[in-house]
């Protein structure tokens, strides 16, 4: 009784948290609104924080119902048919009557490493994208381990808040960019105030999607253990897993990565290796589940 | 004096509504998953035939085997409860391992495509099935918590639930399967 609460305080974090990482996005852009606006032209600034309010919100939303869509092109994932194949969609329905969840819909993706993500908004909306490598390489049960731990990352929530976390800063941090560049054709005979709110300017631009980065880093981690913890609960075969992750600890990833970095918490393993932290370390997933 | 009772009243009242709802959903699970095990269990004896007549192509005087498996499959498809439907289903398990044992003396069979979609696919079905019965399990136990813990046992009394039984698991399933880690 006491792992189903837990379950639930999960899900009721990760909504919360959702809707909190939407809110300050659309106060980033309003600030930052404000900020162009002193820095450019100060007496248009009404105009300027209407326009702001209203791209900030459109942003958000278009974000939360394409979120899923985004992470999917962005690692140019293709639907995965049935008929070409069978395994990964007889491993998914299994896990789906074993976590009592729906079908979410398949991709793939062309990658030798093996690896996988899930993504949407909710269970309803929801996708698994493996790559061909881990087709190829993981056999039956190595696949469900993979999979199981994908369709918690679903059960939780932890799609929605880290689909948006990474698309919704992603993008943030590109603009955030085109806004620094878009500095370096401004007029340049400001007054002192200005100047002010061009160097504020330049510190949110830099600094606000640093933030949001370390604070995805700092939650992905324990989401990982938690979604492999889940991942036992609904396969009830911990050597599965074990063993999916230790063929991906032998694997010489390939130097060449078409992913986006701000997608990287949402996949199974890092993509880039060890030198980053949103994953912790394989041995340690490995150990806690020996110990299970 | 009277706002005090019509608060309790109110309180009661939705304390109620809520138990009713909450042991009617858990019990629609219940009833789902169970419909699952049935789904699966009737896919697997679907496909029984086909694999019949794939070995009988190539293995025809292994008729022992055979008859065990057409015989599983026929308690299975006559069962009528639960447990008993398992119950068969264990029986044609066994007797298709044998089966599958039997082909490594025909390699032809061994390489034939059909026999080999059919062997992916009932494994996937075993599975299905062992997941099914597994979420049905779970699905009685957090129904069976319900009823049988303070507050939720007086409710369950008042509304006439009672507490289900579990689908039992073989003794054969309940050995951990053994690995090894090199």
């Amino acid at each position: 009784m006491e792992k189903r609460l837990d379950f639930r305080d999960q899900i009721a974090k990760n909504k919360r948290n959702s809707f909190f990482l939407l809110l300050g996005i659309v106060i980033i852009f309003i600030l930052l609104g404000y900020i162009i606006a002193q820095a450019i032209s100060p007496e248009r600034i009404f105009f300027i924080l209407i326009l702001s309010i209203i791209i900030s919100i459109s942003y958000v939303l278009i974000g939360y119902y394409n979120s899923d869509k985004i992470a999917l092109s962005s690692v140019k994932a293709k639907p995965a048919p049935r008929e070409k194949y069978p395994l990964y969609h007889d491993v998914v329905e299994g896990m789906c009557l074993a976590s009592g969840l729906p079908k979410p819909k398949l991709y793939v993706m062309d990658s030798e490493d093996i690896n996988a993500f899930a993504t949407g908004r909710n269970p309803e909306n929801s996708a698994i994208c493996v790559t061909t490598g881990a087709i190829k390489k993981l056999d039956r049960r190595e696949l469900e381990g993979v999979i199981a731990h994908e369709m918690s990352h679903i059960a939780n929530y932890d799609i929605r808040y880290m689909t948006l976390t990474t698309t919704l800063v992603g993008m943030l941090a590109i603009f955030s960019e085109l806004f620094l560049r878009s500095l370096w054709f401004g007029n340049r005979d400001r007054d002192g105030r200005q100047a002010l709110f061009l160097i504020l300017g330049i510190i949110l631009a830099i600094i606000s999607p640093i933030i949001v980065y370390l604070i995805q880093m700092a939650i992905s981690r324990k989401r990982e253990f938690a979604a492999d913890a889940s991942a036992v609960k609904f396969t009830r075969y911990p050597p599965g897993l074990i063993k999916a992750l230790e063929k991906i600890k032998k694997e010489t990833s390939s130097k060449k990565k078409e992913i986006p970095k701000a997608i990287a918490p949402l996949f199974f393993t890092n993509p880039f290796g060890k030198l980053d932290s949103t994953h912790p370390p394989i041995e340690e997933r490995i150990k806690r589940l020996r110990r299970m | 004096m009277w706002t005090i009772i019509i608060i309790i009243v109110l309180a009661v009242l939705f304390i109620f509504i809520y138990y009713f709802n909450k042991l009617t959903v858990l019990e629609n699970r219940i009833k789902n998953s169970l419909g699952q095990i049935n789904v699966q269990l009737k896919r697997r004896a679907d496909l029984i035939p086909n694999l019949i007549e794939t070995v009988k192509g190539y293995a025809k005087h292994e008729r022992k085997i055979i008859k065990e498996v057409t015989e599983a499959r026929k308690a299975l498809v006559q069962a009528k409860t639960i447990d008993k439907k398992i119950q068969a289903n264990q029986q044609l398990e066994s007797a298709l391992k044998s089966i599958f044992a039997l082909a490594e003396g025909y390699p032809d069979l061994k390489a034939n495509q059909n026999f080999l979609e059919l062997q992916r696919e009932l494994t996937t079905t075993e599975d299905k099935i062992a997941y099914a019965r597994q979420y049905y399990n779970d699905s009685i136990l957090n129904y069976n918590n319900l009823c049988l813990t303070f507050p939720g046992k007086i409710f369950a009394v008042i509304i006439g639930k009672k507490p289900m039984k579990y689908v039992d698991i073989a003794p054969s399933e309940k050995e951990i399967p053994k690995v090894s880690f090199e």
